[in-house]
Parts: structure tokens; C-alpha cells; sequence
């Protein structure tokens, strides 16, 4: 039972972790029908910002506004500078669902050796002042830090921000209803381009957050958001893609399901293991936990 | 005659088929070896064409596919010591076997969710090799075609052996898929891909046209891995990494996804595109760390700068009953 | 219109034809150029080649070899070279994946015209260019990986492994749980591929039993998962000792793992000297490099912290000087100690520089050549086997090791990657040459 309820914590905290990169894939396809393959290397960039403001400021907690400013900032570039003139360039061929794909292959790679360029290939430490050693309860240490908790909580305020933008504001129906209508959109005066680059921009400052958390519990390198990139869009896609909610819901069915796997059938299929959950979600709901059947294609 | 007869095909694909051979008597090695990678790369390009440019489905998965190919080429050499051109189809036959079962859950997915799919698929399945001892771990399987007939004379390299092996396979293959892409099945998938909804209003059985596209596509994806195989030597879960992937589709793009012929010049800028940008790197010298990744900078920056000026590559589709068959845009 | 096709198509093939007579008759004029002695090497200037990831997820820690190697080739290009000639050496990044080794060891080979292979990393890598390597001669030294199967001189006939294998080394870990830490419950990492098969193999041999074996993916060290996998595994199988037999990011992981979960004092580390080179711990761990204090760490080569070591201070001061910008860790010292040994290889060869001679010179006298390792090598006409042994050192706060006898005093366990027994040996190693320049 204590083994049960440790792997579950664990799967949590790892979960929480997926969550924040689903999240900015998701608000990324909402906003421009994009599945955004450069989003881990966008929070590399961010994240290298951040380690370099702490470095300059000595202090993470101001470091990380900035992270994530570059983090919206860089998103934003991209979107303005390639995805907008592509998507235009691109419409209604065949490739209209691909050329995305290879532009935010081409910009993750191209940052990761722009990274790689400016602050070498070895590892450096980006810290946070919050301890990653886990809570004690009575005489037992669980798996379970403030650092993760900060991450668990960093994932819920990034979720009920974009949530509620999303709801109550017309910064939030004028993005819903540049992903769902442009064309109505604009005949209706909404100045869609704009949009979609705040929706990117959004998207940035999430995976920004993503980075900036995640980096102290390990540690930073070109490389090292690799493996979030996978983890997140299976999230994401087991989320549903449409929704914030399920954006969250994806990541901690992933991490919960991750370390239940790992736990009880072993680590040897660590790499299958995404695959396998993906593979159980989809045959029983296509569209994902929280997608709608009648939602739009690609 | 007719210009696209199959015949005539097969006359044009014997008559380049001689040239390049009697070329490669005039290269060297390298060359021998960077024209043995083209073919393959062309040949691994078609599949996705066949899928993407043809059935408009989405597969972030092929390495993994062309890893099934070339570890069951590899299993039958080995263990079955067939003789290579039958474990080139036994890779192939596997791979549509494996594609067939992808494609069965792929053919219930849209967009996304299938390229969440098969990327995940991309991951996981290559480090499978480590769990069964069968598969030969991290340092992979050894695979010997061996080196050139007798005949051939002595001077004759392994890897110019290795290009005429790969260009003899590539342009049987081209002319099938030609074949196969006039018949009936490809006006079907072409429909298909333009509009899924009018497809099935005219008939046409839209999962199975599918499901027969992701098999295809993967027996001809499994066929490179052999070919690949042969290349490197050996199978090895990190030779066919997610970046393989990657790279497949970029390829495609670079070919204009609709365009078969393309895949000959997608390929070719794969091959070229590094040696473009280590020369590049290397002009400019400076400390190991620019060295090291200035080639990756411009290689993306050459990707994206393709894609954003040539979005549907060097050709444009050469079909313009496509314009007819789109429907409205969304 | 067909006839037409025909015509240009006809004519496309004589200009085809054409350049490819004058390409033929270009390379054949080049051929008979004056012939030097051998490849990759000229009456100045001897060309040597590695491949190695400086970019990707491998990279950090092995990107710092190259540079280390020719920092220790500049200085004694600076002191004469080798017979007259200046070693240059060109570097080639892989990125860890097998066809670009090949690609680029094609480059290496066919365009670059290099002599010989030096230091080529990993073990799938150096298998995919073996056909290459074999069917050119080239001669591969003292390659980058601790894969046993390299020393079979029937497969790899020009291939030197330098390193001491994987099971020699958990055999003789074996052998040290058993003389110290008897009685205790053992837990055991490892990566599920050869290098942790070969592990596997060595521990058997060694008959040590564990109460956990947790094997892991490679490149999955770094998820969180699996990291909670360990611990709570660990904690479950009651052990209070943990071997990590796996890269310095794993190490790092399971350091890191255990601070977490309060472990650190409770659970002794015992680390594989794949994963415990200290420079680079630290930077992984930043303030939680403490936590590796008092970890048990296995090693061959002499703690790149030990002042008192000869070859230390002397690799420390070239590199000072030819590599200002890089710290002196565990990857700098294998770089310029398999630089050394290359010097020594290529001194030994004598001025007629062929390939055939420096694999009979590398086997003829390789055995008597000094290097920083405390461990013979075993080279010789019947034996590629190089290193053998390993000492065992406990670090300290700053993440060097220091001997667990006592400071510069070095208790070596030898022994093979079969079944010969582990012997411990006081460690009798050629001295280092006066400056650093060999003079075999």
C-alpha cells in the first residue's frame, strides 16, 4: 500500500510536469490548428534566459518572470516570422497540415544548436530556492517535494488563467473564434492575424513556466526538455487537444499511468510505455478524453 | 505510344537504371556511397509520399517502421539464412505487416491523434531491442550482403556494390508504385485525401482505402529499412531514432509531398544539405562550440527557409483535376 | 515529340558520358601522382581522425575529449612531433547515432584521407564502421567504450580497445562488496543494453547476489518517473547500499533521488567509473553535489584532483597552457592520456609511418608504454585487451575522489572479462616521461 501510494505521488508530480507542456501545445492548436513541435526547444530558449537573469539578479523568484516574458516574447517571433507567412503561403495545398510540422521541426532544431552555440553542450544547474528534498509525514520522507508542489500549483494557475481568458474575456472569444472561423472572424472585425500571435504568445509563456520549474529538479542542456516534448503532446492528444482541462487531465493520466507501469510491469519499457497509454486512451476515445467527436479536423 | 504507359516506364527506368550503373564505375567510394544513401532515402521518402501526398495521412512513425523492415531482413538472414534479396522482402513483408496493424488504429484517428500516435510509436518501439536478447541490444545485429559477384571484377568496392544493389530496388520500386498510383486505387486515395466526406459519398470504402494506403506505405518504409541495413552493416535501436523520423518527413516535404519523382530530390538534399553545412561551419572556424553547432543552425535555417518559400517543394502536383476535386476551404 | 525526347535525351548521355571520361581520366592522373608512404601521412604531417557526439543528448562530458586530445598533440607538435611530423587531428560529431558515425567516418576515411581512427566513441557506433575500418586497414585506437567484444582480433583486427570492459570491471566490484561490505543489502541500476548485460555477466561471475536489480533505458535517467521507480524500489528491497552502473546522468539522477527522499547517509553509493567523473556531477547537481560525499566510486585512471600524481600535474600544466578555457576533469585526463599513448604508438612505428607498422609496433611494445592508468596493458601479438584494472576511491564534498587507502596510495583489482580470478595489486606504473614527452 505505502509502495501504491508512493508510486501514485510520484506519477503526480511527474504528471504535473507533462501537464505544463500540454498546456502549451494545446493553446497553440487552439489558436492556430498547429501541433507546435518546437515548443520544448521555445522553453530551452526561455529557460536559458532565466538561468542567465539568475545568474546576473541572484535571485530565481525575480528570474522568473523573465523566463517567462522570453518565453512569450520568443513565441511570438516565431509565429510573426514563420508560421503566419507559411500558413498564408500554404493554404489550401497539400501540405497545408504538414509544412507546419517541418517549420516547428526546423525551429526546434534550429534553437537547440542556437543554445547549443551560445552556452555550449554541458550540463549547467539552474536552482530554485525551494528545497526538492520531500515532505516528511511522522517518520516517513515521501516522494513528494516543494518544488513539486510548486510545479502541481504552477500548472493550476497556468490552466485557470488561460481557462478563464479563454471564458469570460474577448480577448478569449476573439481567439476561439480565430482558430474555429477566420474568415467570419475578420468579416467581423476581429483582427485575427494579431490574435493568433498573442494565442502563440500565451503558449510561450506556458511552456516558459514548463521550463523555468521543471529545470531545478534536473538540470538544463540543449537536450534536456527532449523527452517533454513527447510526454507533452501524448498528453496533450490523450487530453483531447481542444481543452485546458484536458491538457491537465492528459499529463497526470500520463505521469500516474507512467509510474504504475514502470512500478509493477518494470522500467525496461519506459520508451513503450507512452505508447502503450496513448494506444488504451485512443481505442476507447479517439478524440481523446475531453475532445468532441464533432470538433473540426485539422 | 502513350507517354505514361507502364511499358514505356519500364524502358525509361531499365535505360536510367544502366546509366547511373555505368556511372558509378566512375566515382569514388564516398560517392558510391552518398548515391547508395540517396536511393535509400528516396525509396523510404516514397512511402511517405504514398501516405501523406496520396491517402492524406499523417505518419510521424516511419523510422520505426523501416526498424521493423531491417530487423526482420536481419532475423532472416540469421536465423533463416536466406539469401539477402529474400530478406529484403521478408523485411517488407513484415513492415506491411506491422503497417497493417498501425494502420488499422490509424484509420479510426484524425490528423493529431495519429501523429501523436506514431510518434510515440517512433519512441518506443526501437528500444524494444534492448528487452529481448533475440534483437541484440544496444550494439544491434551484424547484416552481410556481401561483397560483388565474381564477375564484377575485383576492383569493384563494396560500396559500389551497395548502389547498384540500392538503385536496381529503387527504380523497381518507383515503377511499381508508378504503376500502382494510375491504377484505380491511387484516383481513389487522391479523392480520398482531397475530401474524405465527397470519398465516401462517391463510394469509395474510406478506411479501407486507408488501411491500404498505411500498409503499402509501411512494407515499402520496411523495404528502406533493409536497404538501410544493408548500408550501416547492422541494426541498432539508435540507428533508427525519432530524428530519423523526422528527417523522412522533411525529405518528403522538401520533395513536394504529391510528387514520386520528388522523393529522388528530397533525398538528395538530405545527403547534401550536412555536407553543405559543415562546409559552411568549418569556413567560419572558430572555437569547437561553433564548429559543433553552427552546421545544425543553418540546416534549420535552410529547412525553414525551404519550406516557407517552396511550401509544396521543387514540383508543383502535376494533377489538376486536385483543384476540382477540393472542396470549399474551412 | 518522342523522337525529339530521344534526341536530347541521347545527347544528355554523351555529355554524361563525357564528364564521366574526364572524371575517370582526372582521377586516374591523380592516382598516378608521386606516391607518399602511406595514407595520411606526408613527410610533415601525420592526419588522424575521431568521432565523437558534441551535440545531442550524449554529448555533455564526452565533448570535452577532443578538444583535450589536441591540446596534448599541439604541445608536442610544439616539441618537434613525431619523427618530424605534426600530428593533426580532425574531429567529427556524430551525435551518438550510428549511420552518421558511418557517414562521417566515410568522410574520415575516403575524403579526409586520415591514417588512423583515435578515441572513436561508443559501442554501436564503432561496430557500423567496422566494415569500413577492416576492409581500408585503418587502425582504430584505444576506442571510447568498455564493450569487451572489441579485443576479438579475428572481427576487429586493426581495433585496440583501451579501456577496461564492463564485466572486468563489475566482477571486480564484486569483489570489493565482498571484502567490505559483507553482510549488507545490495541494490543494484543498470542500463538494459550490453553495457549493463555485460555488467550483469561480470556481478554473476563475482557471485554477488542483490536484492534489487533495477535495470533502466538508456536516455530515460532524466524522467521523473523513473527516478521515483528507483527509489522506491531501493527502499522496498530493505538494501542499504546502491550500485549505479550506468552514465554520469543516471548518477546524477539517482544522487539527486535520494536527496529527495531523505536517503543521503542512510544509503551508500557505490558508482561505475562510466558515471562518476566529479566535474561533471557537479555541474548536474549544482548545490546538490554534497550529496555524493562519501559514495564509493570505481575508477581506473588517478583522481584528476590528486596534486601528488605525476601525470596529473604534467597534463594539468600542458593543458593549462593549450587548453586554457577548459577545467582539468576525468574527460580531459582520458583525452590526453589516450593522446599520449597515441604519441607513443606512432613514435614506435618509427619514421617509415605505415598502417601495418603501427599495429605490429602497438602490439610488439605496447604493454611497456607509459600512461596515467595504474593498470598494465595487456597489448601483444595475441592480445588487444588493454586496461584491467580499477581502484576504488571515496568522494569527497568538492566531488573528487580520493583513495580509499589513504591519499595517493592505490590498491589496484585486476582480473579479465571472463572467468580468471580478481588479484589485487600495488600499482607499479612506467613513470611519467620527463615533460610529459614520451621517449620510447
Amino acid at each position: 500500500m505505502k509502495i501504491f501510494l508512493n508510486t501514485i505521488l510520484v506519477g503526480l508530480s511527474g504528471g504535473a510536469i507533462y501537464s505544463l507542456m500540454s498546456l502549451a501545445l494545446v493553446l497553440v492548436w487552439r489558436s492556430t490548428r498547429v501541433v507546435n513541435f518546437a515548443a520544448a526547444g521555445q522553453a530551452i530558449l526561455s529557460t536559458y534566459i532565466g538561468y542567465e537573469a539568475m545568474n546576473r539578479m541572484h535571485n530565481y523568484w525575480l528570474s522568473l518572470p523573465i523566463a517567462v516574458l522570453a518565453g512569450a516574447l520568443i513565441s511570438a517571433i516565431v509565429e510573426a516570422a514563420i508560421m503566419r507567412p507559411l500558413a498564408k503561403r500554404s493554404a489550401g495545398t497539400v501540405v497545408e497540415s504538414i509544412a507546419p510540422v517541418i517549420a516547428t521541426l526546423g525551429v526546434l532544431g534550429g534553437i537547440r544548436s542556437l543554445a547549443g552555440l551560445i552556452w555550449g553542450n554541458s550540463f549547467v544547474q539552474y536552482t530554485s530556492p525551494l528545497s526538492s528534498k520531500g515532505y516528511t509525514i511522522g517518520s516517513t520522507t515521501i516522494p513528494f517535494s516543494p518544488q513539486n508542489a510548486a510545479i502541481v500549483i504552477g500548472a493550476l494557475i497556468v490552466m485557470v488563467i488561460f481557462a478563464a481568458i479563454f471564458t469570460f474575456t474577448r480577448l478569449g472569444l476573439a481567439l476561439r473564434a480565430a482558430s474555429f472561423q477566420p474568415e467570419i472572424a475578420r468579416l467581423s472585425g476581429v483582427r485575427v492575424d494579431r490574435i493568433r500571435t498573442i494565442g502563440w504568445a500565451f503558449a510561450g509563456a506556458a511552456g516558459a513556466v514548463a521550463g523555468a520549474l521543471v529545470t531545478p529538479t534536473t538540470y538544463l542542456s540543449p537536450n534536456s526538455l527532449d523527452l517533454l516534448l513527447v510526454s507533452g503532446f501524448v498528453a496533450a492528444v490523450i487530453g483531447g487537444l481542444e481543452s485546458l482541462v484536458g491538457a491537465v487531465v492528459g499529463g497526470l493520466v500520463l505521469g500516474v499511468g507512467f509510474a504504475v507501469i514502470l512500478q509493477y510491469i518494470g522500467t525496461s519499457v519506459t520508451f513503450s510505455a507512452a505508447f502503450i497509454i496513448l494506444i488504451i486512451v485512443l481505442l476507447i476515445r479517439p478524440q481523446g478524453i475531453f475532445g468532441r467527436r464533432s470538433g473540426r479536423e485539422a | 505510344m502513350k507517354l505514361n504507359s507502364p511499358k514505356r516506364r519500364f524502358v525509361l527506368s531499365c535505360i536510367i537504371g544502366a546509366l547511373l550503373l555505368l556511372l558509378s564505375g566512375h566515382v569514388d567510394e564516398l560517392r558510391s556511397y552518398q548515391g547508395a544513401q540517396v536511393a535509400i532515402f528516396a525509396i523510404a521518402i516514397s512511402s511517405i509520399v504514398l501516405l501523406t501526398g496520396y491517402s492524406g495521412q499523417i505518419s510521424l512513425g516511419h523510422g520505426a517502421l523501416m526498424a521493423v523492415g531491417g530487423y526482420a531482413a536481419v532475423l532472416a538472414q540469421i536465423h533463416l539464412h536466406l539469401p539477402y534479396p529474400i530478406t529484403f522482402l521478408v523485411g517488407s513483408a513484415v513492415g506491411a505487416l506491422a503497417g497493417f496493424l498501425l494502420g488499422m488504429a490509424a484509420a479510426r484517428l484524425r490528423g493529431p491523434y495519429l501523429a501523436g500516435t506514431t510518434l510515440a510509436l517512433a519512441v518506443g518501439l526501437p528500444s524494444l531491442a534492448n528487452q529481448f536478447h533475440l534483437l541484440g541490444g544496444e550494439q544491434g545485429l551484424s547484416f552481410d550482403v556481401g561483397s560483388a559477384p565474381s564477375w564484377a571484377g575485383k576492383d569493384f568496392s563494396q560500396y559500389r556494390w551497395f548502389f547498384c544493389v540500392a538503385i536496381v530496388v529503387s527504380l523497381v520500386i518507383f515503377w511499381l508504385l508508378r504503376n500502382l498510383l494510375s491504377t484505380r486505387y491511387g484516383r481513389r486515395w487522391r479523392a480520398l485525401r482531397a475530401n474524405p466526406t465527397a470519398a465516401a459519398l462517391a463510394g469509395i470504402d474510406v478506411s479501407g482505402a486507408k488501411v491500404l494506403a498505411f500498409t503499402l506505405s509501411s512494407s515499402v518504409a520496411g523495404l528502406a529499412g533493409s536497404l538501410f541495413a544493408m548500408l550501416l552493416g547492422l541494426v541498432a535501436p539508435l540507428a533508427f531514432t525519432l530524428s530519423l523520423s523526422f528527417t523522412l518527413i522533411t525529405g518528403a516535404v522538401l520533395a513536394g509531398v504529391t510528387n514520386l519523382g520528388g522523393s529522388l530530390v528530397g533525398a538528395a538534399v538530405l545527403v547534401a544539405i550536412p555536407e553543405l553545412s559543415n562546409a559552411v561551419a568549418s569556413h567560419f572556424g572558430g572555437s569547437e562550440k561553433v564548429t559543433a553547432n553552427l552546421p545544425g543552425v543553418i540546416t534549420s535555417v535552410l529547412l525553414i527557409a525551404t519550406v516557407l518559400l517552396v511550401p509544396q517543394g521543387p514540383k508543383f502536383p502535376k494533377y489538376p483535376s486536385l483543384k476540382s476535386l477540393r472542396s470549399h476551404k474551412h | 515529340m518522342f523522337v525529339q525526347l530521344r534526341t536530347s535525351r541521347t545527347s544528355r548521355t554523351a555529355t554524361g558520358i563525357f564528364a564521366a571520361a574526364t572524371i575517370a581520366a582526372v582521377a586516374l592522373i591523380a592516382s598516378a601522382l608521386p606516391a607518399h608512404a602511406e595514407t595520411g601521412v606526408s613527410s610533415t604531417t601525420i592526419k588522424l581522425g575521431i568521432t565523437v557526439p558534441l551535440t545531442g543528448a550524449a554529448a555533455p562530458g564526452y565533448n570535452k575529449v577532443p578538444a583535450a586530445m589536441k591540446s596534448y598533440f599541439d604541445y608536442v607538435n610544439a616539441n618537434g612531433g613525431v619523427n618530424g611530423r605534426k600530428i593533426q587531428l580532425v574531429v567529427k560529431d556524430d551525435g551518438y547515432s550510428p549511420a552518421t558515425t558511418l557517414s562521417v567516418t566515410n568522410d574520415l576515411i575516403l575524403k579526409d584521407k586520415v591514417f588512423a581512427l583515435v578515441g572513436t566513441l561508443g559501442t554501436a557506433n564503432n561496430e557500423a564502421t567496422t566494415r569500413l575500418v577492416n576492409s581500408h586497414g585503418v587502425p582504430r585506437l584505444f576506442v571510447n567504450t568498455g564493450f569487451s567484444g572489441f579485443a576479438d582480433m579475428k572481427k576487429y583486427p586493426t581495433t585496440f580497445p583501451l579501456f577496461p570492459s564492463y564485466a572486468t570491471e563489475a566482477k571486480v566490484m564484486g569483489k570489493y562488496i565482498a571484502e567490505n561490505l559483507a553482510g549488507h543489502k545490495v541494490a543494484l541500476i543498470y542500463q538494459d543494453d550490453d553495457f549493463g548485460a555485460d555488467a550483469l555477466k561480470g556481478f554473476a561471475t563475482a557471485g554477488t547476489t542483490f536484492a534489487a536489480k533495477i535495470p533502466y533505458s538508456a536516455l530515460s535517467q532524466a524522467d521523473p518517473s523513473v527516478i521515483g521507480k528507483w527509489i522506491t524500489s531501493i527502499v522496498a528491497s530493505g538494501s542499504d547500499t546502491v550500485i549505479m552502473f550506468g552514465v554520469t546522468s543516471a548518477t546524477g539522477a539517482l544522487a539527486g533521488g535520494l536527496y529527495k527522499a531523505g536517503l543521503i547517509g542512510k544509503i551508500q553509493m557505490i558508482l561505475g567509473s562510466v558515471g562518476s567523473d566529479g566535474t561533471t556531477l557537479k555541474g548536474l547537481l549544482g548545490p546538490l553535489a554534497p550529496a555524493l560525499a562519501g559514495s564509493i566510486a570505481a575508477s581506473f585512471l588517478p583522481s584528476p584532483s590528486d596534486a601528488t600524481d605525476e601525470y596529473i600535474t604534467q597534463f594539468k600544466s600542458i593543458s593549462a597552457q593549450y587548453n586554457p578555457s577548459a577545467v582539468f576533469d576525468n574527460n580531459i585526463l582520458v583525452g590526453m592520456n589516450t593522446a599520449m599513448l597515441t604519441v607513443e604508438a606512432l613514435r614506435a612505428a618509427g619514421p617509415n609511418l605505415t598502417r601495418t607498422n603501427l599495429i605490429k609496433a602497438i602490439e610488439a611494445k605496447g604493454s611497456t608504454w607509459a600512461s596515467a592508468a595504474f593498470s598494465p596493458i595487456l597489448f601483444s601479438p595475441k592480445s588487444h585487451v588493454g586496461y584491467t584494472g580499477y581502484w576504488f576511491g571515496k568522494l569527497g564534498p568538492d566531488g573528487n575522489a580520493v583513495s580509499v587507502d589513504g591519499a595517493g596510495k592505490y590498491t589496484l583489482y585486476t582480473t579479465d572479462s571472463g572467468s580468471a580470478p580478481v588479484v589485487k595489486a600495488t600499482s607499479a606504473r612506467p613513470a611519467m616521461p620527463a615533460k610529459g614527452l614520451p621517449n620510447n
